[in-house]
């Protein structure tokens, strides 16, 4: 387990300590215990469950970049519906 | 700085003719598939939108190809530009020209973008859809020096510099040099004959330029600081500025860093000069003092370093460089009001989110981070408004204004001793222009601090097309200053 900085947004922040704090300090950043081994890109504070969530968590780098293409893919086509729908919901309008 | 620009007259009163208004963008927005709805529009720094119609399309399929692109001898394929703006860069490599449309590569202080150019008057052009890995900006662009001008003023000349080699370039082709002149006789310290990098300040009329080993990872370096009575920039040929040096200093070091190709040169209006590398997927910068010490005079970089070396102190991951391929060089860019500068490269593989150093280029020795973390749908950050960058984002324009990440610094905010105020926007509301006394933003430690971009509404869009995805593009003419934009508050 490593200590990592995140935004208050719970965007990957810093990993430097002497940064952190600092930032902490300026109510800029939250401090959180994440896996170790994981690319930061992986890696998001969720601010309410106050708790480090891992994307593709259980994967390796590969597996997670596989992943996100898989569920890239999908989103174009949920957004290409929601295009169509909206599309059609303006002409008949 | 703004009267570093009036240089052509008797009485100080007359522009430069290279003084641009502040910075535009485009903004090229395409339905799904690209072939039916397309729209490029180009807006000032106030988001006015100061471009000219240029064609049409119609929601038919007779349209698959309109306006000015439907020249066959620049269409691509049916759709043209159409789905190939729609990479995320998600997985995507090098292989292709369409996974750099919105890499954060595409941009940098030069007028001339990556991959295409873009006018004023709303026409974008693509340099290249299938000999990319020949074209200047994918091989050589590195070998680019980096300049600090005066106020509203972009590099309208192309200095490269190659091994001993300085050659006069005319941008983002491969046609004849214009001007090469071999400066070896003027070197005080031939050890490293390998240049990789080089930086230029107009105002002091310095030219410093890091040697090394090699074109990839050797560490020795030896940095020249070239001192002339000329402007390289009002120069006819090259030599006349190495024939009228005042002076000229070395010193060794070494310098560690992934590939050579990575360095960029930042020369202060102080004479501090900031050197900084992607390395791996972190970056490093220091700064040297390279004001004139004597003959014989610190010739070792310890004596003339501030502080030590400082890492990239915000959030990284697996990220490109020049040692994954020469396009993937680390790129410079400056402010309209040429006070601060920005050494940068993606966070993340191909060219999403940014990792970079700002630093005031009055005072190279005041430094920050800079760091985004987006991983999907990035954008090129582009000079914007007086003293700031915006962009980073192509989120889709479905149901909300569209946001970009922005963020100003204070063109005055140059003492390395102080913390650097970054100014940041907002996404609603009342923090739009907050009922509170409070700074929107952040303050952060000279050397050691990292400030995290929040994005910000641009009230540009907000349309029902889950599948636009904008492109930000840069445009290579921001008008003439003072012309027809009244954004500059009586300046």
């Amino acid at each position: 387990m490593a200590i990592y900085y995140f935004t208050n947004a719970g965007e990957p922040c810093t990993p430097f300590e002497e940064t952190g704090e600092d930032l902490m300090k300026k109510g800029l950043a939250i401090k959180a215990t994440v896996p170790d081994g994981i690319e930061s890109w992986r890696l998001s504070y969720d601010t309410a469950a106050k708790a480090v969530v891992v994307y593709a968590e259980g994967k390796d780098e590969e597996g997670a970049i596989a992943q996100k293409a898989t569920d890239a893919a999908a989103q174009l086509v949920t957004d290409k519906e929601k295009t169509d729908a909206d599309t059609a919901a303006r002409l008949e309008s | 700085m703004s009267n570093l620009s009036k240089i052509f007259g008797s009485a100080g009163t007359t522009t430069d003719p290279r003084k641009e208004g502040m910075p535009l963008f485009g903004l090229w927005g395409a339905e799904g598939s690209g072939n039916t709805i397309t729209n490029y529009r180009v807006f000032d720094s106030a988001f006015r939108d100061v471009g000219s119609p240029w064609g049409g399309a119609t929601g038919t399929t007779s349209n698959y190809r309109f306006g000015i692109l439907a020249d066959a001898s620049h269409a691509y394929t049916k759709e043209d530009h159409g789905s190939n703006l729609m990479a995320n860069h998600t997985t995507e490599t090098y292989s292709s020209y369409v996974n750099f449309q919105k890499s954060i590569y595409q941009i940098d202080q030069y007028p001339h973008c990556f991959m295409y150019s873009a006018s004023r008057d709303g026409h974008v052009a693509w340099q290249s859809y299938h000999q990319f890995t020949s074209s200047y900006e994918y091989q050589v662009g590195w070998t680019k020096i980096n300049q600090v001008l005066p106020e509203g003023c972009r590099p309208r000349r192309m200095f490269c510099n190659r091994r001993y080699s300085m050659r006069e370039k005319s941008g983002n082709n491969s046609l004849a040099s214009i001007d090469h002149y071999d400066y070896s006789s003027h070197l005080l310290n031939t050890d490293n004959d390998y240049c990789s990098s080089t930086g230029y300040n107009e105002k002091n009329k310095m030219l410093v330029m890091v040697h090394s080993g090699n074109e990839s990872d050797s560490s020795a370096k030896t940095v020249h600081i070239f001192k002339s009575s000329k402007d390289l920039n009002s120069i006819v040929r090259i030599k006349e500025f190495f024939d009228n040096l005042e002076w000229t200093e070395y010193f060794t070091d070494s310098w560690s860093t992934q590939n050579n190709k990575d360095w960029v040169t930042v020369v202060g209006n102080n004479c501090w000069v900031g050197f900084g590398s992607k390395n791996s997927n972190s970056k490093k910068y220091c700064a040297f003092d390279c004001n004139q010490k004597g003959v014989g005079v610190d010739l070792t970089g310890a004596s003339r370093r501030y502080l030590d070396w400082q890492n990239f102190a915000g959030s990284t991951t697996t990220s490109y460089g020049a040692s994954s391929g020469h396009q993937y060089y680390t790129r410079f860019n400056t402010t309209w009001d040429g006070t601060w500068g920005l050494i940068f490269s993606p966070y993340y593989y191909y060219g999403c989110g940014i990792n970079a150093f700002a630093m005031s280029l009055e005072n190279p020795r005041k430094f920050i981070s800079i760091n985004q973390t987006r991983t999907d749908y990035p954008n090129p950050y582009v000079a914007w408004n007086r003293t700031g960058f915006h962009g980073g984002s192509a989120a889709n324009t479905d149901g909300e204004s569209w946001q970009t990440y922005s963020f100003s610094f204070d063109p005055t905010d140059s003492d390395h001793t102080v913390d650097t105020k970054v100014f940041m926007g907002s996404t609603s509301g009342d923090s739009t222009m907050p009922d509170n006394n409070s700074h929107v933003g952040g303050s952060f430690t000279n050397k050691t601090g990292n400030c995290s971009l929040a994005n910000s509404y641009t009230q540009l869009t907000g349309g029902y097309y889950s599948t636009c995805y904008p492109v930000m593009m840069g445009i290579n003419w921001w008008g003439q200053y003072g012309a027809a934009d009244q954004s500059y508050g009586g300046k």
